[in-house]
């Protein structure tokens, strides 16, 4: 797969607080692209920067081979963005705002309206066309942003933090209609500190703190960057502390701990632990209510990278 | 085209507040006009005197006495009265004592004169006015001729000379003060009509995100830049025509004349200024609650530092001289230029053309500075 964005020593100064510092990485054609940090780690300034609304103190980004520039409007017809705050006119319905968004890079009013419906439909929202914005709850507003940014159909696609305070059904709608963007042969580069969305749509992902490259790869191989294979939790009321330290020497276990009736314990090994610690639990007849292991997550990456937790 | 019709519908949307606010605006128009006093008659006004006569019948006192019965309405006061209180309330202007010998001392060429009392007020002046015009007639005859009766001869001939009047314009000035005044009044609803609408509309298209979004669209921002202000430029239009359909309504007369074509012309081409104002402040303007305070601050100020409201000449000079860098000062001086205009000739026309000239130059430096600052937000940091 060939590059569609290739960044080299980028970096991007907010009065001397470097905001990116000497960032460099490509994305290929197709793929789902996830930039995870917490907050304040330069996704977004990344995004703008490679947007050119943002200046930058050093580097280069090119998209489609051409170096991109404020008045790069033939790469421009190629992108679309949607960001992270809600851009859409209040006084239009969804349908003449998803049209103005549109009219911006296509002038043919027939194969605009083509365009809509499928926006439309692909964020489903095609009941709520006659709407205005405020009539609409939190989670359409997001869909129409979302139609809004990429109904001229562009080739790339940036998207910085979509799912921002959206209930579990608009998110699970939005995530399926990026997945189908991607299947319509789009390049989409992700922004957002859910490690959740990162890992269930991103091909790639690169992890970012502070302006920097912290870790890359697929979710698999950054999961492999953690200590532990496996993350055990039990719901239990009646936990006496003797317990703790005779699971702590337990095969394989890294670390314990009891926090708000829950007991977690996390493997560095990931076989056959959940079986031996249940016949544990029977044995020194310690009732629960629930049990369950789960594989580490990018944020146990992220932990273990940085000290600190993605959504601090 | 997408803008320009998504321009439309947002004015469509705001349809009720643009019809109000024009609607306000006329309004007050019209009742400045209404309120705006000319002059288009003469009536002869007479002070009301009272003459205290101790000269007795003599005849030189009794033609003074003659001349100001027929100039001045002459009271007799009942002895109850005094002078000062019936110069208190009004009841008289002015009190004239002829004292006792008045006609032998003037005949003699002894200066007599004569005692008043008076209120002090524009009617009592004007009763000086009479009495000074006859004695200064008498005293003239009073000093080169001889006989009595020649003197009252020529005096009474001096006073009943006339002056033939001929008007070497045909122009209604009344008619013309009322334009004049309603045009005036036309900085104001122009600029704050422009500025509100203009800048509500551009509100919604230069909202920080949604502007965002345009920029990084494949559409350049002089295009869009371009189209705003094609849109604009119809409301402006349509504003600046209402505006001249109502004063052909109310001043029929003036307006169908030439000066009134050179009114409409001033006004289109200070209308096209007023947009170039709206559309600068609207890319600067991000928020809608701020536009009031923007329109009260640029359309109210210039219009009470131009002239709009208090006409030029009582203006301090100093405060002309800061209205010199506003184009509501020459839109208005040019309106006052062509309410006094005698007759139409390149001398007459050339006093109202430099100053339209300077009006263009601020519309086309206002567009530039957009433009400029458009460029300017391309990145914004």
């Amino acid at each position: 797969m060939k590059n569609i964005i290739e960044i080299k020593n980028l970096t991007k100064e907010y009065k001397k607080k470097i905001a990116i510092d000497n960032l460099s990485f490509e994305v290929k054609e197709g793929e789902i692209l996830g930039l995870l940090g917490p907050n304040g780690s330069g996704k977004s300034t990344t995004m703008n920067c490679i947007l050119s609304l943002l200046r930058y103190q050093q580097g280069k980004i090119n998209i489609l081979g051409k170096e991109m520039t404020p008045s790069s409007y033939e790469l421009k017809k190629e992108i679309g963005v949607v960001f992270q705050d809600v851009a859409v006119f209040d006084e239009l319905t969804v349908y003449e705002n998803i049209d103005y968004f549109c009219g911006l890079y296509i002038k043919e009013k027939n194969m605009r309206i083509e365009m809509i419906q499928k926006a439309m439909q692909l964020v489903q929202i095609e009941s709520y066309q006659d709407y205005y914005p405020k009539q609409l709850s939190g989670g359409l507003l997001r869909r129409l942003n979302i139609a809004c940014g990429i109904a001229h159909q562009p080739k790339i696609i940036f998207l910085d933090e979509p799912t921002v305070a959206v209930d579990p059904q608009s998110r699970n709608n939005i995530l399926d209609g990026i997945k189908t963007l991607r299947q319509n042969g789009a390049t989409i580069i992700y922004t957002t500190h859910y490690m959740e969305e990162v890992e269930i749509i991103c091909e790639r992902v690169i992890i970012l703190d502070k302006g920097k490259i912290i870790a890359k790869g697929t979710p698999d191989e950054l999961k492999e960057l953690a200590k532990i294979e496996e993350k055990v939790h039990v719901e239990t009321t009646n936990l006496n502390p003797k317990y703790l330290e005779i699971i702590q020497q337990m095969a394989n276990v890294e670390e314990v701990n009891y926090d708000h009736f829950i007991l977690s314990i996390y493997y560095k090994k990931g076989q056959n632990n959940l079986t031996k610690l249940i016949a544990f639990l029977d044995a020194e007849k310690i009732n629960y209510t629930k049990i369950f292991s789960e594989r580490p997550t990018l944020n146990d990456v992220f932990l273990e990278l940085t000290g600190k937790e993605l959504r601090d | 085209m997408i803008i320009f019709k998504t321009y439309l519908k947002i004015l469509n949307k705001n349809k009720w507040i643009v019809i109000l606010y024009t609607a306000i605006l006329v309004f007050f128009g019209i009742f400045n006009m209404k309120t705006t006093e000319t002059t288009s008659t003469f009536t002869e006004q007479k002070p009301n005197i009272t003459i205290s006569n101790l000269d007795g019948e003599t005849r030189i006192t009794q033609n003074l006495i003659q001349y100001l019965q027929e100039k001045c309405h002459v009271k007799e006061l009942k002895e109850t009265v005094s002078i000062k209180d019936a110069l208190f309330y009004r009841e008289i202007d002015y009190f004239i004592t002829i004292p006792a010998h008045y006609e032998e001392e003037f005949l003699n060429h002894q200066n007599p004169s004569l005692k008043i009392e008076n209120t002090g007020n524009y009617q009592a002046s004007l009763a000086e006015t009479i009495l000074v015009h006859y004695l200064k007639i008498a005293d003239t005859y009073n000093e080169f001729l001889l006989s009595k009766e020649e003197k009252l001869t020529k005096i009474n001939e001096t006073l009943q000379l006339e002056t033939d009047i001929t008007l070497t314009t045909k122009k209604d000035t009344s008619a013309f003060a009322k334009s004049t005044a309603f045009y005036n009044f036309a900085n104001y609803s122009i600029l704050a009509g422009n500025i509100y609408i203009i800048c509500m509309i551009l509100a919604s298209f230069k909202n920080e995100k949604v502007e965002k979004r345009t920029r990084i669209s494949s559409l350049k921002m002089e295009t869009l830049n371009r189209h705003l202000l094609l849109a604009s430029g119809i409301f402006t239009w349509v504003l600046c025509s209402l505006y001249i359909m109502i004063s052909f309504c109310l001043l029929k007369e003036s307006m169908k004349s030439i000066y009134g074509l050179l009114y409409i012309l001033n006004c289109f081409n200070f209308s096209f200024c007023a947009l170039s104002i709206a559309f600068l402040i609207g890319s600067l303007v991000k928020q809608k609650e701020a536009i009031n305070g923007i329109v009260n601050v640029i359309a109210l100020g210039s219009s009470f530092l131009c002239g709009a409201f208090v006409p030029l000449e009582f203006l301090p000079s100093f405060v002309l001289k800061i209205a010199h860098c506003l184009p509501s000062y020459y839109f208005i001086s040019i309106n006052e230029a062509i309410g006094k205009m005698e007759e139409i000739s390149f001398q007459n026309l050339s006093t109202i053309l430099i100053p339209s000239f300077i009006i263009l130059l601020f519309s086309g430096l206002f567009i530039i500075l957009t433009n400029w600052l458009t460029k300017q937000k391309q990145r914004i940091a």
